[in-house]
This record gives C-alpha cells, sequence and structure tokens, in this order.
C-alpha cells in the first residue's frame, strides 16, 4: 500500500463512520450513544457537524474512531479464543454482549 | 398536570400502541400509560387484531434467576442501565429502546429471545423495588441479575461457570454450552 492508498483509505473509513454516526444521532439519540459508545459531548458534536465540516475532518492521516474493545477478556470472547468453559460461538458472543453493555456503562 | 391535553394524550396513545405491538400485557398500558381501561381495551383489538390475554402476570423473581432467563434478563438490564446512564429519558421509553436492543443482540446472535416485553418491564420494576439486583462476576467482571444479597466476593456468573445440566435443551435457539 503506498501512502496515497493509506490516506485516501482513512480518508474513507473517516467519512463513512462520521456520516453513519450523524445519522444514528440524529435518529435515535439514546439508540446511538449505545450504539457507538460514544459520550453525550462527542454525540453532539458529531451531530451539529456540516457536511463541509465533515469532508474536512475526515481527510487527515488518522483514523477518527478508536478500537472499542481494550480488554482481554471481551477480545477472547468475541474471537473465541477463550479458556473458559462454554465452548459456543453464540453462547461466547452473547457473553461478550452483556459484558461490553455492562463495561461501557461503568466508564460514564 | 395537563391531564386533559390532546398533544399528551395523543402521545400517550402512541406509546400504548408502541407496547402493544412489542405484545405487551394490558398491565403494563395500565401502569405506564394515563389512558382509562376502556380505551386501552378498544385500542388493543384495534392494533392487535385480538382480545388481550386474561389473567396474572407472573410475578415471581425466580424466573430470571434461572440459568438461560439469567442470561437474557442481564443482557437487557445491562443495556438499559447503559441507555439511563448516557440519557435522561422516561423510564417505560428506556425500557422500550432497550427491550429492542435487546432483541437485536440476540438475534444477531442467532438464539431465540425469552425475554418479553412485558417480562424486561417486570424486570426493571423488581429491580427498582430492590427484589433483584446486578452483581458483578468476580470472573469475568461482567454484571448479572441476582438476589440482592449475593456474596459479592464469591459470585460467579452462570457463563463463567455453568451449572451441570446447562445448555443440554434439545430446544431449537437455546442457548448451547459446546
Amino acid at each position: 500500500m503506498t501512502t496515497d492508498q493509506i490516506v485516501s483509505e482513512i480518508r474513507e473509513a473517516n467519512l463513512t463512520y462520521l456520516m453513519l454516526a450523524q445519522n444514528l444521532i440524529r435518529s435515535d439519540r439514546a439508540e446511538a450513544l449505545f450504539r457507538l459508545g460514544l459520550s453525550e459531548e462527542s454525540a453532539d458534536l458529531i451531530s451539529s457537524l456540516s457536511p463541509a465540516q465533515i469532508l474536512k475532518i475526515a481527510s487527515g492521516n488518522m483514523l477518527l474512531c478508536r478500537f472499542r474493545v481494550d480488554d482481554d477478556i471481551v477480545w477472547n470472547l468475541l474471537t473465541n479464543h477463550s479458556t473458559s468453559k462454554v465452548n459456543n460461538d453464540a453462547t461466547t458472543r452473547l457473553h461478550a454482549s452483556i459484558l461490553m453493555s455492562g463495561r461501557f456503562a461503568e466508564a460514564m | 398536570m395537563a391531564t386533559k391535553s390532546i398533544v399528551n394524550e395523543s402521545r400517550q396513545i402512541e406509546r400504548a400502541i408502541a407496547l402493544i405491538q412489542m405484545g405487551a400485557r394490558l398491565q403494563v398500558l395500565e401502569s405506564e400509560t394515563n389512558l382509562s381501561y376502556e380505551r386501552l381495551l378498544r385500542l388493543y383489538k384495534e392494533v392487535a387484531g385480538r382480545s388481550p390475554s386474561k389473567g396474572q402476570l407472573p410475578f415471581s423473581t425466580d424466573w430470571f434467576l434461572t440459568w438461560q432467563p439469567n442470561i437474557h434478563a442481564s443482557l437487557f438490564l445491562n443495556t438499559y442501565e447503559y441507555l439511563t446512564k448516557v440519557s435522561a429519558m422516561e423510564d417505560i421509553d428506556a425500557v422500550m429502546k432497550a427491550f429492542k436492543l435487546y432483541l437485536e443482540q440476540i438475534a444477531s446472535c442467532d438464539v431465540e429471545p425469552l425475554l418479553s416485553i412485558t417480562r424486561a418491564w417486570r424486570l426493571v420494576k423488581f429491580v427498582n423495588n430492590n427484589m433483584l439486583t446486578m452483581t458483578r462476576c468476580s470472573k469475568c467482571g461482567g454484571h448479572f441479575v441476582t438476589e440482592p444479597y449475593e456474596n459479592v466476593r464469591h459470585f460467579v456468573c452462570g457463563l463463567c461457570e455453568p451449572p451441570a445440566r446447562a445448555g443440554k435443551s434439545a430446544l431449537a435457539g437455546g442457548i448451547m454450552v459446546h
């Protein structure tokens, strides 16, 4: 991948992310906060961006959205690499969902 | 309070319709809207196309503590608490939104939903009245629906330590251990 390609791919991802986030926040704020894992302040900010602003913000060499799962247990459950007693894909994903929705409530 | 406000009334009817479409029992509607019983009954028949189920609501907290329902209840309650923490809204709206998100999450795991909107509403009432609470699992750190006096230091959730006979159900759409 050349530098130009990297920058344009990042721009694409940023655009998609910001537009999706904006749509979600505008259609249902509370639900969007849950889906995106954003704070209220960031949500207000994103929903007030104009298309021109979005374009400008999206073109940089850094990705704007960050990895949501930063803990080993959830990550292991999501990839089904856990050493737990449950060895079923659907059930471990369910477990991960419970941890994720709980974890972020703690962080608020 | 402006009980005779038309705007308020239309909001109540809208909420009642949404609840009926989600499959709520009449008792939920009676408790969460201030429409009269007769109007709710007519609304129910009009929206659902049939008479509402009769009889009492399930009133026991035990159901939420059995293995499979507990996992469903915990997923719903975590979602509900998340929503109420991040934004201010009326309780019943949070229950409805959380229930919708619960159904989505369950569907993405290819599991049949066990919780109904009535059960979910009931669960929130139990938690508000301190008849049930959430306890942190000492292994995975997730929050699970438990009795209020669960030993916090030694509590392990049903997914970290499934009981011996859990997940053996032959029914399709259940939670499996293997």
